[in-house]
């Protein structure tokens, strides 16, 4: 069976110029391949660069040099605006500090993408709705951020990421700032939403068990992939599938 | 996103900060209002002038002749005299601008005598255009005819008050017969008409209480029993009524060129021709003056509210950074977030604008009833100062809100 290539990456390469000659390279020539519905985690320490690799994924950033297929898409030469939609669309974003807005409710913040989407109201209001739901936050559906626990706002916060349906989820240390029976929860809905719905899901972590979680891993180090291995059961299925 | 999502986010973000919103509209507040206060009471004023002007004949310009020279003794000549056929024909050389033309002669004042009522009035004598000229309101009865001139018929007509004296209000004076006694003659006259003197409620045109009742008999009637008047075959001085859609005060000084031309240069009197809106569009131009200077401080103090909504909308982007990130990571496009940014300008602006316009026309309309013009808001300004505040929160909303779409995600989702 062929499965469908959602992420493609060859060769990129990102560095900073802070005023020649001091040229900062980051990222040394990156290829990742990521499948629909696999469940995958990025692993480094602090300067490893997958910060840096995230916010290319993400389509926030650029690299400096190689080629990017985001569901099939070649980013090279798409304009500020063509990177919003992309974002807007295909990916759906988990910060560790939530990143919730502070002045609007939960089921706003969850209807925000689908407000730049240009999805009518009724039909946000409907989604936003659901999605809290799927999350079991419906019952705080009015509140403010202020008012909600960490946990909780996490939880509103994969709600959003879910809003428009997008090709991957992208979580940036999702558990960091929560205490581990909350991170544990938080874990178990992206489990929910892998298994359930088939999200393709990428989860950047420096937590080694957490990454053991996931069906593979891809170590960073110094701005390079050093490591990418299934993990624990998913192993056999790789292999047998390889044959 | 359209308009009015937008707008939905703007007033979002103004609830969050009622305080520093109401503070950063005061400029706009206090410049509009003035704006809005002057042009209520220089409306007010005009219009009120405009309609004195419809009142008492604002297209009129007076000729007259008038002596070259002052300090000389200068006699009036046969000759200086403007004839009946000089007026004939600068009449038919301007008939698209003349309407008519009235001549009049202050016979002095007089006592009135009839049965046991006496009463001081003071008579004039008039051509048949003169009710029309001078805008007459006849109530009763009709104005000197050109029969009555040339029969120089004893007829007068009498102002209400009088005709109330005589025989009440209800009372049918035409036909009557007074006597009318001046310093040189004593003739009995037949009431033909009874006309309404015109009040001028205006404080601009304020001239004291006029209590004298004027009467008016035929030119040439008036002419005939005034042994100064030596000659019937000229006019010193008349009115010209010239048609609506005419300069006035164009007209006036072609008036008089015309006349000066036919004067010849030995005469020792020139013409003087003025037009009573040329009067009255100066005692407007004071008020344009006090207007512009009041629109200056208006315009300084726009300046300085538009440059304090730039400041906030500056502060406000800074504060909300991680906000712009975060809409930006979630697929805002920079149109989105700046346009959010202007809108929420403008609607700072707008609202300061409404509540200056409010402000404004109170005060104007106070102002205005304070000095007993009858005022009503004009329309067009408000609209004017409306569209004029939403122009200032694009002008100084655009650098803020440009800045804002203009950051780049990464570096404002890593603010804090």
């Amino acid at each position: 069976m062929m499965r469908n290539k959602i992420i493609e990456m060859r060769g990129i390469v990102k560095s900073y110029y802070l005023g020649t000659p001091n040229e900062l390279e980051i990222l040394h020539g990156i290829d990742l391949d990521v499948y629909e519905g696999e469940f995958l985690s990025i692993i480094g320490a602090s300067g490893s660069g997958k910060s840096t690799l995230m916010n290319i994924l993400g389509a926030l950033d650029r690299p400096t040099k190689g080629h990017y297929y985001l569901d099939h898409l070649p980013m090279e030469n798409v304009r500020d605006d063509g990177l919003s939609q992309i974002r807007n669309k295909k990916i759906g974003f988990v910060f560790q500090t939530f990143n919730l807005i502070p002045r609007s409710t939960a089921l706003k913040n969850v209807a925000l993408p689908m407000l730049y989407g240009g999805v009518p109201r009724s039909e946000r209001s409907r989604r936003a709705a659901e999605l809290l739901q799927l999350v079991e936050m419906s019952g705080r559906s009015h509140h403010r951020p202020n008012e909600l626990s960490g946990g909780q706002k996490q939880r509103v916060a994969i709600a959003r990421a879910m809003a428009n349906n997008p090709a991957i989820i992208l979580a940036d240390e999702p558990t960091g700032a929560l205490d581990t029976h909350t991170g544990r929860l938080v874990m178990d809905i992206f489990h929910r939403l892998h298994q359930e719905q088939g999200k393709t899901i990428i989860l950047i972590t420096h937590n080694a068990e957490l990454a053991e979680e996931t069906e593979r891993t891809i170590r960073l180090r110094d701005g390079s992939i050093v490591d990418n291995r299934m993990n624990g059961h998913y192993q056999l299925e790789a292999c047998n599938e390889s044959v | 996103m359209n308009l009015f999502e937008n707008v939905r986010l703007a007033l979002e973000g103004l609830r969050a900060n009622k305080m520093r919103a109401l503070l950063t509209m005061l400029g706009i507040i206090i410049g509009i209002a003035s704006v809005m206060a002057i042009s209520t009471l220089g409306s007010a004023m005009t219009g009120s002038v405009t309609k004195t002007m419809d009142k008492i004949g604002g297209k009129n310009i007076m000729v007259s002749l008038s002596p070259k020279n002052y300090d000389t003794q200068s006699t009036l000549q046969e000759e200086d005299l403007i004839t009946q056929d000089e007026l004939d024909a600068f009449r038919s050389t301007y008939t698209d601008q003349i309407k008519a033309i009235s001549f009049s002669t202050g016979m002095g004042s007089g006592q009135l005598n009839s049965g046991f009522i006496h009463k001081d009035v003071s008579i004039t004598g008039a051509s048949p255009d003169y009710g029309l000229v001078n805008n007459i309101n006849l109530v009763q009865g009709r104005f000197i005819s050109d029969r009555d001139m040339d029969g120089t018929r004893n007829v007068i007509i009498i102002d209400t008050t009088l005709r109330n004296n005589l025989v009440g209000v209800d009372g049918d004076v035409i036909g009557k017969e007074i006597q009318v006694d001046t310093k040189s003659t004593n003739e009995t006259y037949t009431v033909i008409g009874v006309y309404e003197k015109l009040v001028i409620d205006n404080p601009l045109f304020y001239m004291g209480d006029d209590t004298r009742i004027e009467c008016f008999i035929p030119i040439t009637t008036a002419k005939s029993l005034n042994p100064d008047t030596t000659n019937l075959n000229g006019y010193e001085n008349f009115t010209i009524m010239a048609t609506s859609n005419t300069d006035s005060a164009a007209f006036a000084l072609t008036t008089k060129e015309y006349f000066v031309k036919g004067l010849g240069a030995l005469s020792d009197f020139t013409i003087q021709a003025e037009s009573l809106e040329a009067m009255a569009s100066e005692a407007t131009g004071m008020l344009a003056t006090l207007s512009l200077g009041i629109s200056v401080i208006a315009g300084i103090s726009l300046l300085v509210g538009g440059i304090g909504v730039m400041n906030i909308m500056l502060v406000s982007v800074t504060e909300r950074t991680k906000e712009i990130g975060i809409r930006k990571a979630l697929g805002a496009r920079n149109s989105a977030i700046r346009s959010q940014f202007i809108i929420e300008a403008i609607i700072i602006c707008l609202i300061g604008g409404i509540i200056g316009v409010g402000l404004g026309s109170a005060l104007g309309i106070m102002g205005s009833t304070l000095m007993k013009f009858p005022t009503s808001p004009p329309f067009l300004p408000m609209i004017i100062a409306l569209c004029f505040s939403m122009a200032i929160g694009v002008f100084f909303g655009f650098y803020p809100a440009n800045k804002a779409a203009k950051l780049d995600p990464i570096d404002a989702l890593r603010y804090e």
